[in-house]
């Protein structure tokens, strides 16, 4: 059954790693600050065998002294585990391929030779008093005998854990669940999840593998990494806690806030439907949906926005009708009878046609003026002027995002 | 939520599907329904042509209750005379579907909340309202000569067994297919499969699965249904759709081809141009790393990935970039190793040494970390003049 489940976050590698992505050192420093601030067990902060300015970062993070454990990526050579240990980090990942195409054609090697390499890095590490985690890349290709083989060399050695990498995103999560448990009870070593998002998999085949007994799961924020991706902190811990029950322990109230940061610094903006963090998640357009938000947000959320530290707006569109532009009104203060809804509704329809987006509030609120002054009844002529909503605090600076 | 099953039982593959799978691409209507979206009546037609010529066989093109522009827009796409067969969208109102068959539509769904949670705080209605509105609302669509669809918003916090009965008298009424909507996401795969088999044994009907990203669950849930018997998936394009948008249509495609080897004749390599199409369309521009179709899903930097592909592609690609109308690149920056500056040069016609790579990746490197980010070609042959006039 479930025992701990350890998050370790790779943003600062594998997210890096990411074509066209680099971090500047301070970013990267301040990354690894609030990865740990929110909770997360382990940071993966880089190579160490680039040398350089990767170093000096990978040093600087150690230097912190985070309450977080701190891992290096390593190949299975002794020259990078000396730039690991160089480092001072507490923890190395060593990684070598395990699939015979990978053995063959790009390491042109062969399995003896990556079962010698296995025994000879993990003995140099465990000698430095290291914890170490040997990395089967493209596991999800190998021949599953030989990864055993594989799982058990690195255990016998002393190696910690294994790292499954499903290197090419090419699993889903039924196929995941049966290998890992597989390997779990062929070997007892601990397991931890690598997947790609090639197939819009990463998630559920980080979950699927944790179902089946891994102990570790290798995340980014906003899911950066090689390609499509890696499984994303955000979507893995919410997915974790609302679908199957499990609390990680992690602050996810700021979850957007890293999301940001992270955003900004790789130069990969939030699309606005990011899962667990896009600025569209709670906003309410369409009439069906935002009349039931109106009523009990339980209709249509599983989890209040302020639990990734979202907002909840409602806004004027296409899809919009007399509940909810009732609604916006009221958050200007506007009074507006069944009748006016309708009517402002048809309108503010039409116009978002025209204008081939939502409106913005101010739109709205000239649409409502415009209907109030032709109006027979127009006795109440002093409009409310310098409207604002009673939350504009929060709405500030938001867009409807056309 | 059922997660009581023993999962060594579930079937190895997907290959056991007896009945024709189908996708039920909704770009044009829950796509469309994304907060903030809107598309011109141009470009819905245009997205019907294109959806229409990728073989897509069931398209949702839009919502009859939201007034004369959208049955305008709805029936621009019926004339435009495509061979997919075209659906409305409709509550649960007799007056909807009337309006839908007047503008030449083939199909409508019915769209009736099945939860309690939805019946009693959304609609004020009991579970006996629900299975007397799918009857009146399926009788009139087959008065009319439409095929019927019933729908089951918020299905998956739904009471399994009223489920049964809601879809089990929707086929009696008539019904051509039954629709399993995770409206807000809140199934795991697994918990997917237990629950739609339950459904596709208890009730002998079309299944249609309509899922959901909120947990980045869409694609994976969407076979996960299918894997328990259902045969109609709805996808969009780019996944559009309200909130975090649903299962992607180029995801669910390659997914079934690449995890299942089931093929559904869909010419893949137009993915790119109907992302394009619609990114632009919707205003929602493609994220560089979107599964299958984003810019970076074949961009190689780092030196082990590069390497690997330079030496076989299959190393680190599932499928080749043609399949998908994308083409594949080596990106020299932080992470780059030698073997890519010497295949970089190569391709510019110029023979490097391993010293002389040695010495470029050095300075490449150096430019990267300071200009934070990957170089254009252009500036790698900056730097190999800045070179050659420091050895001369």
């Amino acid at each position: 059954m479930m025992g701990r489940l350890w998050i370790d976050d790779t943003t600062l590698r594998d997210g890096e790693q990411t074509a066209g992505v680099v971090f500047a050192n301070a970013e990267k420093i301040q990354i690894a600050k609030m990865l740990s601030e929110i909770g997360v067990h382990q940071i993966e902060v880089g190579i160490p065998a680039m040398g350089g300015d990767e170093k000096e970062a990978i040093k600087a993070i150690v230097d912190l002294g985070l309450s977080t454990s701190v891992l290096a990526w390593n190949r299975a050579v002794i020259s990078d585990i000396d730039a690991s240990l160089d480092c001072g980090v507490d923890t190395i990942a060593v990684s070598i391929s395990a699939s015979d195409i990978h053995i063959q054609t790009k390491l042109q090697r062969d399995r003896q030779w990556v079962l010698d390499s296995i025994k000879e890095s993990v003995d140099y590490a465990k000698r430095h008093n290291l914890y170490v985690s040997v990395n089967a890349e493209d596991a999800s290709r190998a021949d599953p005998e030989f990864l055993i083989h594989f799982a058990q060399t690195a255990k016998d050695y002393g190696a910690d854990r294994i790292r499954y990498c499903d290197t090419l995103g090419i699993l889903d999560p039924f196929e995941t669940y049966w290998r890992i448990k597989a390997l779990r009870d062929a070997v007892d070593i601990d397991i931890e999840m690598h997947t790609h998002n090639d197939l819009g998999m990463a998630t559920p085949n980080a979950i699927a593998g944790i179902k089946a007994g891994a102990s570790f799961v290798n995340v980014t924020v906003n899911g950066l990494g090689e390609r499509a991706g890696n499984a994303a902190l955000e979507e893995v811990v919410i997915a974790l806690k609302y679908i199957e029950k499990i609390d990680t322990g992690i602050d996810t109230s700021r979850f957007r806030e890293l999301s940001e940061y992270v955003a900004r610094a790789s130069g990969r903006p939030l699309p606005t439907w990011k899962p667990v963090v896009g600025s569209n998640l709670f906003i309410y357009e369409s009439e069906a949906r935002g009349s039931g938000a109106l009523v009990d947000p339980k209709t249509y959320e599983v989890y209040p926005p302020s639990e990734v530290g979202l907002h909840r707006l409602f806004i004027i569109g296409k899809h919009s009708g007399p509940k909810t532009v009732k609604h916006k009104l009221q958050e200007y203060g506007l009074p507006a009878d069944s009748k006016l809804a309708h009517d402002l509704g048809c309108e503010a329809r039409s116009l978002s046609i025209k204008l081939k987006r939502a409106l913005f509030d101010s739109e709205v609120i000239e649409l409502y003026n415009q209907i109030r002054r032709s109006r027979p009844d127009n006795s109440s002529s002093a409009l409310p002027k310098n409207n604002q909503p009673s939350h504009l605090e929060t709405v500030k600076g938001r867009t409807n995002d056309r | 939520m059922t997660d009581d099953l023993c999962h060594e039982s579930i079937p190895k593959s997907i290959d056991g599907v007896n009945r024709q799978l189908n996708l039920v691409d909704l770009t044009l209507r829950d796509g469309e329904q994304t907060a903030g979206v809107v598309f011109a009546q141009g470009e819905k037609v245009r997205i019907a042509k294109l959806l229409d010529e990728v073989g897509v066989r069931f398209i949702e093109v839009g919502i009859p209750a939201l007034g004369k522009e959208e049955l305008r827009s709805i029936e621009a796409i019926a004339n435009a005379g495509l061979r997919a067969k075209l659906i409305a969208f409709c509550r649960p109102h007799v007056r909807e579907i009337q309006w839908a068959a007047e503008r030449g539509v083939d199909a409508v769904t019915i769209s009736i909340s099945t939860s309690d949670v939805h019946l009693k705080s959304k609609l004020k209605k009991t579970r006996k309202w629900v299975l007397e509105s799918i009857v009146k609302c399926i009788d009139e669509a087959r008065r009319l000569g439409l095929e019927a669809t019933a729908s089951a918003e918020d299905a998956s916090r739904t009471d399994v067994d009223f489920l049964v009965e809601y879809f089990r008298t929707a086929r009696e009424a008539g019904a051509t297919r039954a629709r399993f909507c995770d409206t807000l996401s809140v199934l795991s795969p697994f918990q997917t499969y237990s629950i739609v088999k339950k459904l596709t044994e208890s009730v002998d009907i079309d299944l249609e699965m309509h899922t959901h990203n909120d947990f980045g669950m869409a694609t994976a849930n969407a076979l996960a249904g299918v894997r328990a018997g259902a045969n109609y998936i709805t996808v969009s394009i780019n996944g559009l759709g309200e909130r975090t948008g649903n299962a992607a249509l180029e995801e669910v495609v390659m997914a079934l081809k690449c995890l299942h080897n089931i093929d559904l004749g869909i010419p893949t390599n137009r993915f790119r141009e109907l992302a394009e199409y619609v990114a632009e369309a919707s205003g929602r521009a493609i994220p560089v790393w979107k599964a299958i179709v984003g810019d970076n899903v074949f961009a190689h930097e780092s030196g082990i990935h590069a390497d690997g592909v330079i030496k076989n592609p299959r190393n680190y690609e599932i499928f080749s970039p043609e399949e998908v109308g994308l083409t594949r690149q080596l990106v020299v920056g932080k992470h780059s190793g030698s073997h890519t500056i010497i295949h970089k040069f190569r391709e510019f016609g110029i023979d490097l040494t391993q010293s002389e790579a040695n010495d470029i990746l050095a300075m490449a490197r150096a430019t990267a970390v300071e200009l934070k980010r990957a170089l254009f070609d252009k500036e790698l042959m900056y730097i190999y003049n800045d070179y050659r006039r420091s050895k001369t």
